[in-house]
């Protein structure tokens, strides 16, 4: 019998299979973390030659994201508008293909001048090529530093900073939780900060937190954090502007022909 | 979101009136308007409700109805949202107006019913792996006047609190076979514990000082809002940041010290109001769209 090759010969619905495996004996001890301690950031903008700005963060354990500002672009509207679109690689979680991520334009809408581009648009994509634990908070930081790397005018920086509460009562808020922490949670939060004006950009938190002040202590532990990660970004920044200042006074290379 | 437009002086008015703790129509900042709730408004669905918070009109629905549970878990049925903008609202839900807004909304409550203490999902099981009940929750916005969010989420409340799930019994053959059974009597029926549902709360960042259920005039003066859902021991279950401006911490922490306090008696009002209409049974007046 002849293959029908245009067809995929597989189940139409999959299941990870995970989902079917049983919980060993042996568990995975997670070894005590303190609960400020920040995973090491890797912060590069201006890596993509297609886009005006552009942005790849990285936290040590596996988050990984990329964002790319184009614009601004001639837009029929009076006031200028920020586009912003957060997508994930289909294979960035671990599991089932997630859902489309929450919208966080709000986040970022404060940091940028939009005043001063009346008739035009931005448009920022950010996508998570792995999400190994506050996927969300370096997405928003990847997103700065992406739109300030493409020269648009902003009042400051967003630093974003994930936390979570760890489950049972009583739990304790950690700053920037892995992947496994994550999915453990009891609650979890996003932070936005913009440092130099001190004022919070945006906020997510779901999940039983408790009373205000817990969610409170924790809103506090995340500006901390993001006090703290705001050097790195604005270093980054610096190196790329130097790089792009070193490539424009190099001299461009004569060709040479084969003989 | 509706909006309206206003003149530098009107937004003047309302950001110093704010100031002194007092509102356009006179209330404090902490004030809530005339909330009225009704159950039981459609007949064809397990539980509805209607909410009217001065111009804002929400319709809920909720049909129960059996499905299979999700994968991951296999012991629990689950909710479903739907939210449809109705283009006489307000006319910029025309078309596919609406869609941002819905999705929005959506996603809110999911969040917020996500949270396992929420609704018992476990007691919508009826086999595990094989069959439970799904909750259709479907929200109609009939009529846009500020404050969607509280509005929505106090219906939904209602709907659950009214909804009535016909019970099941599972019968099995020798060869293993399971037959559902709905029992005979349709007044037998399973009800909802929606003690731990919370109300979303809105505060409104006005000018130095924040305001609660904010109209729209008041919507376009403020920058930034704080979006708490609140159960009704002062928990919060979630927390968001809407608009486009930005927000101090001192102010973050100050409004979620009044959503709490603003949401228990929010729960103690809506629960007695919920417990009366239930007790007044068939004897009730139903007021209906009419009234």
């Amino acid at each position: 019998m002849a293959l029908d090759h245009r067809r995929v010969p597989g189940p139409e619905e999959s299941q990870a299979p995970l989902l079917y495996a049983v919980p060993g004996e042996a568990g995975t001890e997670v070894p005590g973390r303190e609960a400020a301690s920040l995973r090491p950031l890797l912060a590069r903008a201006g890596l993509l030659s297609q886009a005006e700005g552009s942005a790849y963060v990285e936290l040590g354990g596996g988050t990984k994201v990329l964002c790319a500002v184009r614009g601004p672009r001639e837009a029929a509207e009076g006031r200028g508008r920020l586009l912003c679109e957060f997508r994930r690689a289909p294979f960035s979680a671990r599991g089932a293909r997630p859902r489309p991520g929450p919208a966080a334009a709000e986040a970022l809408a404060p940091a940028v001048r939009l005043a001063r581009y009346p008739r035009a648009r931005l448009e920022l994509t950010a996508l998570v090529l792995q999400d190994g634990g506050s996927a969300l908070a370096a997405a928003l930081s990847a997103a700065a530093l992406a739109l300030a790397d493409a020269g648009v005018e902003m009042f400051d920086l967003v630093v974003g900073c994930g936390l979570c509460r760890a489950p049972g009562p009583g739990g304790a808020w950690l700053l920037q939780p892995s992947e496994a922490e994550e999915r453990a949670a009891a609650a979890r939060l996003t932070v936005a900060l913009m440092p130099g004006l001190n004022q919070v950009a945006g906020l997510l938190g779901s999940g039983q937190g408790g009373p205000p002040e817990s969610w409170a202590q924790a809103v506090r532990l995340g500006l901390e954090g993001c006090q703290r990660l705001y050097p790195v970004l604005r270093r980054s920044l610096l190196r790329a502007a130097e790089r792009r200042a070193a490539e424009a006074a190099q001299p461009p290379l004569a060709s040479k022909s084969v003989t | 979101m509706a909006s309206v437009v206003l003149s530098e002086a009107e937004k003047v008015y309302i950001v110093h009136g704010i100031q002194e703790d007092l509102r356009v129509d006179g209330r404090g900042c902490e004030d809530y308007r005339c909330i009225e709730v009704e159950t039981d408004v459609v007949s064809n669905t397990s539980g509805s409700a209607r909410v009217k918070l001065g111009h804002t009109d929400i319709l809920v629905g909720v049909k129960a109805e059996m499905g299979t549970p999700k994968l991951e878990n296999p012991n629990e049925g689950y909710l479903e949202f739907f939210v449809d903008c109705s283009a006489n609202a307000t006319p910029e839900f025309e078309g596919r107006g609406g869609e941002e807004l819905a999705t929005e909304i959506v996603n809110t409550l999911y969040r917020i019913f996500s949270n396992e203490s929420t609704i018992d999902v476990k007691s919508l099981c009826i086999n595990p792996r094989e069959h439970c009940w799904v909750l259709y929750v479907d929200v109609l916005l009939l009529e846009c006047g500020g404050n969607l969010f509280d509005a929505i989420s106090i219906a939904v409340k209602a709907a659950l609190f009214n909804t009535r799930i016909p019970k099941v019994r599972v019968l099995e053959d020798e060869e293993g076979s399971k037959e559902i059974e709905l029992s005979d009597d349709p007044f037998d029926c399973i009800r909802l514990n929606v003690d731990n549902v919370p109300c979303i709360i809105t505060l409104s960042k006005i000018g130095c000082r924040h305001v609660v259920d904010a109209t729209l005039q008041e919507e376009a003066c403020s920058l930034a809002s704080l979006l708490l859902s609140v159960t009704s021991r002062g928990t919060l279950t979630c927390m968001k940041k809407l608009g486009n401006g930005s927000l101090d911490p001192e102010s973050i922490f100050e409004m979620m010290e009044t959503g709490k306090r603003v949401g228990k008696t929010l729960h103690t009002s809506l629960q007695k109001i919920l417990d009366k209409e239930e007790s007044l049974g068939t004897t009730r007046q139903k007021v209906g769209f009419l009234g």
